[in-house]
């Protein structure tokens, strides 16, 4: 009689997960994620265990200088915490800036370029708020236009941002190698191109713990994380962001100006990661083409790992840099590892991070369980 | 059934893991340097299998065979590195951290965070050693690179008597840039002097890229090469074999870079300008292993030639001809004595039995102007700003300067495009 | 031998998550019926029957179709066992043409209808073969005609036709009724009648009584995810389902309190306005509302409801004439100032969610959706007032919601309208102009509704009610003005008119604008100190 079958496994929905559970499963995709990376590396070769203590000890253990590991993360970590907390304000806003890149580029070049025009001019401090303020702006105006754009035209954001990336990255490659003599940003005492060298006014400082020196743009970059969260749940503003992101006719009806406002968010999420390559270059004390390393992108993945939660973009942004940085030292232990491997890792933490998303929200039901429960219920 | 899975799962694993501990535990030295680490930051990655990084690594692993070093242990990379100077100083910072007491950067624009690593007081002890710079300290910090324009020669040589052969003077070289880079510029006259030495009406037809990799912008250079300038000879200036790829489709004749090409041409490769890395990190790393102290005069600023059998051509092809051999030899004999070399007020000429002929002479760039004078003590350059020519600094000695970083001129005979 | 009943249903359980949608529902339906499924919103009606077109799985119970178990895994396997539905929220592809739409849903199997290379490629014949399906069943419409293009009805109507088209045997149909006007739904009700009379099953599910009591042959009725019974239509009248379906009597009388006449504070003179695609939407409107006074407005679905709100409210540019509040002109000012002035507007769309909430925000920060800014010294949101009013709103609106932080799109319909009007309350406006306020709610809910319109009223607040229901317009308003295409077509007193004579006036048949020689919607004692031509 019965001629269809129950299928061998179907999706339920959940119920509300316990916070701590949710946590757990996202501890257990991250495992197993390392599980996966561990059986790739046994056929290679290499031994995980070795391996994974490098990467997430960062190579600290058994290091000569085991503070330069700390101060190495935190370049890498204060970038891309920065782009991906402001990628997150114009996310919120379901905007799609996917332009970090650019913006980043932008305000890197802005604040080199005050620098190599002030830098003998004036005092550290001037010279780098001036620095910051032209990353800012620059960068700002950058990713504001595309905004402009959108509630004026309609264009896609998605689009527009991604085309910048581009245009900031060949105007970079540019000034990178066009030896000419207007152009001031190449080193002159090299034949090849070179960028110059920023001027020492121009070096972010640093507050020195013993050996270890802190630049003090993480400090920024954590005061710039409770801002955010600040900004995003107490503030008029970001309260007009979440109203705007969730339904526009309710923001109109409500009497707010979305033109203004959508242009107001973007500035500011382009604005904040100018200042992330403000800060950047400042740190690197020097231009160079591929001074994004990739945190326009990476960003995107980290704002959205964390559901935009400020706090959560704390964590993966953390745990992302400690994967890069650490991955890249754990690499030179063994030759057929390199930093590529890292990318790798990351993609399929992603995977089952993603995973765990799934079955937060839904449980698999097998056929024998079905039909036990209708045993259970006779 | 689940918890089963997962626990074989977890075994195999592990029992994995202590195999793979094993299997690196048992290589060991028992030399007294076995401890003695080395340290690399590549642009690429060290598992390429051709190329610039490729060459790099390979130079490194051979020095290290020869010197009884267990490059599993003691060679530590960092690679993927582009040139940006903060990612240059965290990769130094690593390679520092576990010990490495020479480190090499191989790509021209780690330099600033090479200059910087040098100086910082905890870094006193460590050598820093950057391929094509021209930054260098008294103490711990040098640059390396070679006299690759003999080699190149040498190869001009080779292609000049083909066209003699061929009774076609139009010789083709795919260039990554032109007279932008002394590097290139030097690569490039250097060849067209060779081919004139042989045949005096030889003609170089440079086409510039612009890029120093891009596979397809090779191979279609190539082929304009070919095609509309009818050169019958390829030479060229970038990574990859493309060029002699298009060469033998376009059946002419060509002279590689890097490696020895034939393997990719057989049918029409003559020779190719090659890099002995291993000579100079075989005598880099001996020396820091041994007498740190004295790096500086003992390796000092590096720049290989012939005579060091730093830079080499490839052995000649069957596709060369007969008497290629004989007059490459003799050439290279007077280079390796110190006899005669390219950037002179001496120019060679060789005639087809092989006889060389010395003519002292001012060398004239391709608009007629005098750029090492008949004298041979002055050198001239173009003043990049004012477009001027003017002389450079240094007379006589200004010579290596000029291979190295001012030259940006090209001789005559050679056109662009 | 066919089976006494085309469906049947045995101890079917649905949960989700924790809440348990259905509970050991037992349900039959016979060969030829009109079944109705009644029940209060949240009672599980839609969930039972997207069990029957394939969209959920029941976790246990029984599902027989002409007498023989079934296991139905997806809407496939509904279609293949000649069930159809036609949803609620039409499932439409707008781009496409009504043809292409049913084409949609062809596939390999489909009783050998689309073999061939019909399968791979669109064919003109397809609009022909269209045309005669509907014909057949008696509709009219243009196989090329864009669905972005149609009518609500018409909409309907294709959903019905597609159905009909994979030659469905039951049918069932979700709130149909719940979009249409007065003639829409007797068209409607012929259909059903017509496919009965074919020996259709069909199940309606409604909440509206005196549909149900018209249409069907026997009703179902679920209450809270449990079965309560099935009764014969024609041995049960309205009080006896209320009762059935609420569990308790009610009292369906609405109240209209009588109230001193005050000024007009909102006047509209000579009003014209666009709509989105640049035409005409209202046409020389006047009418005026007094403190204390209701006026309802009555017209078919998009004669200009729509841009009427929005006009007043500040969010749509008018071409011509005058909106005085108070004897100020309100022309030309912003949402937020006309917000300010004591001017509320609630517009309930078809979508209940698309304008006035925002659904991902708690309802704590809906509440301060128009007065987050009142505060203009701080840059922060002030959300412990915020969070009383939510509470208030949840307490004197009884909204159903485990707290007032929870995301207003986990609420069901009627809490969320019951959201939106307490904070339109809570405003404390003088105006208050609000459109469809009980779409889509059950019985008790909009009769708080009507109570607490009423209430307003009598605080002296000027209301302007945009309804559907006419039977709710004239028990519940003082005066209705009737638009036709963007028209007045006349304002009557709701005590002095009738049904037929608001229908006669909304398809425009009756014009009552110029009746005893004066401009309707004129208040005499009117602020607007104008000379008359």
């Amino acid at each position: 009689m019965n001629k269809a079958k129950d299928p061998f496994v179907r999706v339920v929905k959940r119920d509300k997960m316990h916070p701590l559970l949710m946590v757990a499963f996202y501890c257990i995709a991250i495992l197993a994620a390392l599980l996966v990376g561990a059986v790739l590396l046994i056929s290679l070769g290499v031994n995980p265990l070795v391996l994974y203590k490098d990467m997430f000890t960062i190579g600290m253990i058994g290091s000569r200088f085991a503070y330069k590991s700390i101060e190495g993360l935190l370049t890498v970590f204060t970038p891309l915490l920065i782009t991906s907390l402001a990628l997150s304000l114009a996310f919120k806003m379901r905007f799609w800036n996917i332009g970090g890149e650019g913006q980043f580029i932008m305000g890197a070049l802005a604040a080199a370029t005050v620098a190599l025009r002030l830098g003998g001019r004036m005092p550290s401090l001037p010279l780098l708020l001036l620095m910051f303020l032209a990353a800012m702006l620059c960068a700002g105006v950058y990713g504001g236009v595309v905004a402009l754009l959108n509630v004026r035209f309609r264009t896609n954001e998605t689009l527009m941002t991604l085309m910048l990336n581009y245009v900031a990255l060949y105007l970079l490659h540019f000034v990178g190698e066009t030896q000419a003599p207007w152009n001031f940003y190449l080193s002159s005492e090299s034949v090849r191109p070179v960028f110059q060298k920023l001027p020492k006014a121009a070096f972010m400082p640093t507050i020195p713990i013993g050996k270890f020196s802190l630049n003090i743009s993480f400090l920024f970059a954590v005061a710039i994380c409770v801002g955010i969260y600040f900004y995003i749940k107490k503030t008029k503003q970001g309260y007009e962001i979440s109203v705007v992101g969730d339904s526009v006719s309710t923001a109109r009806y409500a009497g707010m100006r979305v033109n203004r406002i959508i242009v107001r968010t973007m500035f500011l999420s382009a604005a904040l990661v100018g200042l992330a390559g403000g800060f950047y270059v400042s740190g690197a004390q020097a231009l160079s083409t591929s001074i994004t390393n990739n945190v326009g992108w990476t960003g995107v993945i980290v704002a959205w790992l964390s559901k935009l939660n400020t706090f959560a973009i704390f964590g993966v942004s953390l745990l992302i840099s400690i994967m890069q940085y650490g991955c890249q030292v754990a690499s030179t232990q063994f030759p057929i590892i390199d930093s590529n491997f890292a990318d790798l890792l990351q993609g399929v933490i992603l995977f089952f991070v993603l995973a765990a998303d799934f079955f937060i929200r839904f449980k698999l039901v097998f056929r024998k369980s079905a039909k036990q429960q209708k045993g259970e219920e006779a | 059934m689940k918890k089963v899975l997962s626990i074989i799962l977890a075994l195999t694993l592990t029992v994995l893991c202590f195999a793979a501990c094993g299997k690196t535990d048992d290589a060991a030295g028992n030399d007294a340097n076995s401890d003695f680490l080395v340290g690399a930051i590549y642009i690429n990655s060290q598992n390429d299998t051709a190329g610039y990084t490729y060459a790099h690594h390979n130079g490194i692993t051979t020095a290290m065979k020869q010197l009884g070093m267990d490059t599993a242990k003691q060679l530590k990379i960092v690679d993927n590195i582009p040139e940006d100077t903060e990612q240059v100083s965290k990769a130094i910072d690593t390679l520092a951290g576990q010990g490495c007491k020479i480190i090499f950067g191989i790509s021209f624009g780690y330099i600033d965070a090479f200059a910087e690593a040098a100086e910082k007081p905890e870094y006193k002890d460590i050598i820093f050693s950057h391929a094509t710079g021209y930054k260098s300290n008294d103490v711990n910090f040098n640059n390396y690179f070679g006299r690759i324009y003999q080699a190149r020669y040498l190869a001009g040589i080779a292609a000049g008597l083909k066209s003699l052969k061929l009774q076609n003077n139009n010789l083709g070289y795919v260039a990554a840039w032109g007279t932008e880079y002394a590097e290139t510029c030097s690569g490039i006259n250097a060849f067209a002097l060779g081919a004139q030495s042989v045949n005096p009406k030889a003609v170089v037809h440079v086409n510039k890229i612009s890029t120093w990799g891009d596979e397809a912008k090779e191979k279609a250079a190539a082929e304009t090469l070919i095609n509309t300038y009818n050169c019958c000879v390829i030479a060229q200036h970038c990574d990859s074999a493309q060029p002699q790829l298009a060469a033998a489709n376009g059946k002419v004749f060509g002279c590689g870079y890097n490696s020895d090409m034939t393997a990719q041409a057989p049918t029409s490769h003559l020779t190719a300008p090659i890099w002995h890395w291993d000579v100079y990190y075989k005598l880099a790393i001996e020396t820091a292993m041994n007498d740190p102290a004295h790096f500086m005069e003992k390796v000092g600023i590096y720049y290989g030639g012939l005579k060091e059998g730093f830079v080499d051509i490839s052995p000649l092809s069957e596709n060369c001809e007969p008497e290629t051999a004989g007059i490459v030899e003799k050439v290279k004999t007077m280079m390796v004595n110190g006899e005669w070399d390219v950037f002179t007020n001496v120019k060679l000429s060789i005639d087809a039995n092989g006889n060389i002929t010395k003519n002292t002479e001012a060398m004239k760039d391709n608009k007629g102007a005098d750029v090492i004078s008949a004298d041979g003590n002055t050198y001239f350059a173009y003043n990049t700003e004012t477009g001027a020519l003017e002389a450079v600094d240094g007379g006589k000695d200004a010579c290596d300067g000029v291979i190295k970083g001012s030259m940006n001129y090209y001789v005559a005979g050679v056109v662009e495009g | 031998m066919a089976a006494e009943y085309a469906i049947e249903l045995r101890n079917i359980n649905k949960s989700f998550g924790s809440v348990a949608a259905n509970k050991n529902i037992n349900l039959t339906v016979k060969q030829g019926e009109i079944l109705a499924l009644l029940g209060e919103n949240g009672s599980g009606k839609t969930t039972l029957m997207n069990m029957l077109s394939g969209i959920y799985k029941p976790d246990s119970g029984q599902i027989f179709v002409d007498g023989k178990e079934v296991v139905i895994n997806s809407p496939e396997d509904s279609k293949k066992l000649g069930i159809g539905m036609v949803h609620q929220h039409f499932k439409l592809v707008e781009i496409f043409s009504a043809a292409d739409n049913i084409w949609l849903g062809a596939e390999p199997g489909d009783g050998g209808k689309k073999a061939g290379l019909s399968r791979v490629l669109l064919k003109k014949e397809r609009y022909d073969e269209i045309a005669r399906t509907a014909e057949q069943f008696g509709f009219h419409i243009d196989p090329k005609k864009p669905v972005q293009a149609m009518s609500v009805s018409e909409k309907q109507t294709l959903e019905i036709i597609k159905v009909l088209y994979y030659g469905a045997k039951i049918v069932i149909l979700d709130e149909p009724t719940a979009v249409l006007t007065v003639q829409e739904i007797e068209k409607l009700f012929d259909i059903l009648r017509k496919m009965k009379a074919q020996g259709r099953s069909i199940i309606i599910i409604s909440h509206k009584l005196n549909e149900v009591l018209e249409i069907s042959d026997r009703v179902a009725i679920l209450r809270k995810g449990e079965y309560i019974g099935t009764v014969e239509t024609a041995e049960t009248d309205q009080e006896a389902l209320t009762e059935l379906m609420m569990g308790k009597k009610a009292d369906l009388n609405i109240r209209r309190t009588k109230i001193e006449k005050k000024n007009p504070l909102l006047e509209i003179r000579d009003l014209t306005v666009k709509n989105d695609e640049g035409a005409i939407a209202i046409d020389h409107v006047n009418f005026y509302v007094r403190g204390g006074e209701m006026l309802g407005v009555a017209g078919i679905a998009g004669c200009g409801q729509k841009e009427l709100c929005e006009a007043i409210a500040g969010l749509r540019k008018i071409e011509s004439g005058m909106m005085n509040h108070n004897g100020e002109s309100i022309v030309g000012l912003s949402p937020q100032k006309i917000i300010e002035m004591g001017i509320s507007m609630s517009f309930i769309p078809e979508d209940r969610l698309g304008m006035g909430l925002a659904p991902s925000l708690s309802i704590t920060d809906n509440m301060i959706l128009k007065k987050y800014k009142n505060n203009r010294l701080s840059p922060l949101v002030d959300r412990k007032t915020a969070r009383r009013d939510a509470q208030e709103v949840i307490d004197e609106l009884e909204v159903v919601t485990p707290s007032a932080e929870i995301p207003v799109r986990r609420l069901s319909g009627g809490n969320v309208q019951k959201v939106l009007l307490g904070r339109e309350i809570k405003s404390e406006p003088n105006v208050l102009i609000t459109a469809y306020p009980v779409r889509g709610l059950d019985i008790n809910s909009s009769y708080t509704i009507y109570r607490i319109l009423d209430d307003l009223k009598q605080k002296g607040v000027g209301i302007l009610f945009v309804g559907e229901d006419l039977d709710v317009l004239l028990a519940l308003c003082d005066k209705i003005m009737v638009l036709c295409h963007g028209k007045v077509m006349g304002v009557v007193h709701a005590s002095k008119t009738t049904k037929e004579q608001l229908g006669l006036m909304m398809t425009g048949v009756l014009d009552l604008s110029e009746a005893n020689g004066k401009t309707a919607g004129i208040a005499k004692d009117s602020n607007i100190k104008e000379v008359q031509p």
